[in-house]
């Protein structure tokens, strides 16, 4: 070996020690492991996937009529929700979800049935939603959120948060909300806007539930901040979650003319 | 050992009555009512993002109507106990479904009466 090469070997060993140090060591100021909540295993939502259980007009879920929310709409989006709610009663208000193509997105990734995990580090928090499946981001890095050129409309937007003991706070911007109509917080149509920010506060009220609380700040479709409750019972120790292959079997593609839902058969013929 | 954990496993959805719900789309065009049918289990469709039961039924003319019936995600329905040996194809079953709206034979999942008296679901008149 040269000296040549033994220098050059040397240069690259010592950019590989160096780097890692300096450019990817955990941050002294993240809370670590033993002081982060234990959130460990499954979660299931409780109530049904009405969004907004709080203001829900009428019994049932979200696809019967008579059933509605209040969410403090402008007067424009208000008109906007009292069409999805007749198009819904008509059955042809689809769920974007119908197709399988479209993540849920943020709030109605906190809205889903089937399973959840949330998954807590120093750096980051992660929402598993088995329903979808879709996950979501929180980084909790200390990262600040990024200006509104740097964000261009998302399903779960981007996320960033801290921990001010143990209830997790983050705020969510960069949504698309309901800019090209594939993003509802559940079927009875409730739309936000492209414009929206959202601050969660998620913990555990006790041993069996986490509850997140949302404040939903929209100045393009609401006229006060709209507050809202989710709450997440804690499952039986050993379940298993699994994968969700929406494309799998679905019988149910939607007409994109109608927003009518047909039905296959189990030969992939159309029965309705 | 096997039928004891079929037996359990009946038991167990016997208790909870399980509902999922229809995570993936619309009910809203299905009747609030229920209708019961009686066949021959063709397929038992434990897929995502909806179960499907298949059910050969004969009509008094000797027609067979292939009923498609609908369930929960395989993961929930797994969960609470269902597995896709629950409704072995060739089975004599009665199920208690919400028809489709328009008379199609399609239903959602109510509940179901094996030949053995078993039941899965919810079968309220029990």
């Amino acid at each position: 070996m040269t000296t040549r090469s033994l220098a050059t070997g040397l240069a690259l060993c010592a950019s590989f020690v160096i780097a890692p140090a300096g450019s990817y060591g955990q941050s002294p100021a993240l809370t670590p492991f033993d002081k982060l909540p234990d959130w460990s295993g499954t979660w299931a939502m409780t109530g049904g996937t009405v969004f907004d259980r709080a203001t829900q007009t009428g019994k049932g879920g979200s696809i019967d009529p008579g059933v509605r929310e209040h969410p403090p709409y402008n007067a424009v989006y208000e008109k906007k929700y009292a069409e999805h709610l007749k198009l819904r009663d008509e059955d042809r208000y689809p769920d974007v979800q119908t197709n399988c193509g479209v993540p849920s997105g943020f709030p109605r990734i906190l809205n889903l049935p089937d399973a959840y995990e949330f998954v807590v580090r120093p750096d980051v928090f992660y929402i598993i939603a088995e329903n979808g499946g879709n996950t979501m981001r929180v980084y909790t890095d200390g990262r600040k959120l990024p200006g509104k050129e740097d964000t261009w409309g998302t399903y779960t937007g981007v996320s960033v948060g801290h921990w001010e003991g143990d209830t997790l706070v983050w705020e969510t911007v960069g949504l698309k909300g309901d800019r090209d109509n594939d993003s509802i917080l559940d079927r009875t149509g409730l739309v936000i806007s492209d414009e929206a920010k959202i601050t969660t506060r998620m913990r555990k009220i006790d041993a069996q539930t986490l509850e997140a609380q949302m404040a939903i700040e929209d100045p393009k479709a609401l006229t006060k901040t709209w507050n809202v409750t989710k709450q997440f019972k804690k499952g039986k120790p050993g379940l298993f979650l699994y994968d969700y292959g929406c494309a799998e079997n679905n019988r149910n593609p939607v007409d994109p003319a109608t927003g009518q839902t047909h039905t296959l058969g189990s030969d992939g013929k159309l029965i309705k | 050992m096997k039928s004891t954990f079929k037996t359990s496993v009946a038991a167990l959805v016997v208790a909870v009555g399980i509902q999922p719900a229809l995570a993936h789309h619309s009910s809203a065009g299905f009747s609030e009512g229920t209708k019961v049918v009686s066949g021959t289990v063709k397929e038992f469709q434990f897929r995502n993002p909806h179960s499907w039961i298949q059910v050969n039924v004969t009509d008094e003319t000797g027609k067979v109507t292939e009923w498609s019936v609908e369930w929960g995600s395989p993961n929930q329905l797994g969960r609470d106990g269902i597995r896709p040996s629950t409704f072995p194809a060739g089975t004599q079953i009665t199920i208690k479904l919400r028809p489709d709206l328009t008379g199609h034979p399609i239903g959602i999942f109510v509940g179901a009466k094996m030949a053995d008296g078993k039941i899965v679901g919810k079968w309220s008149d029990e």
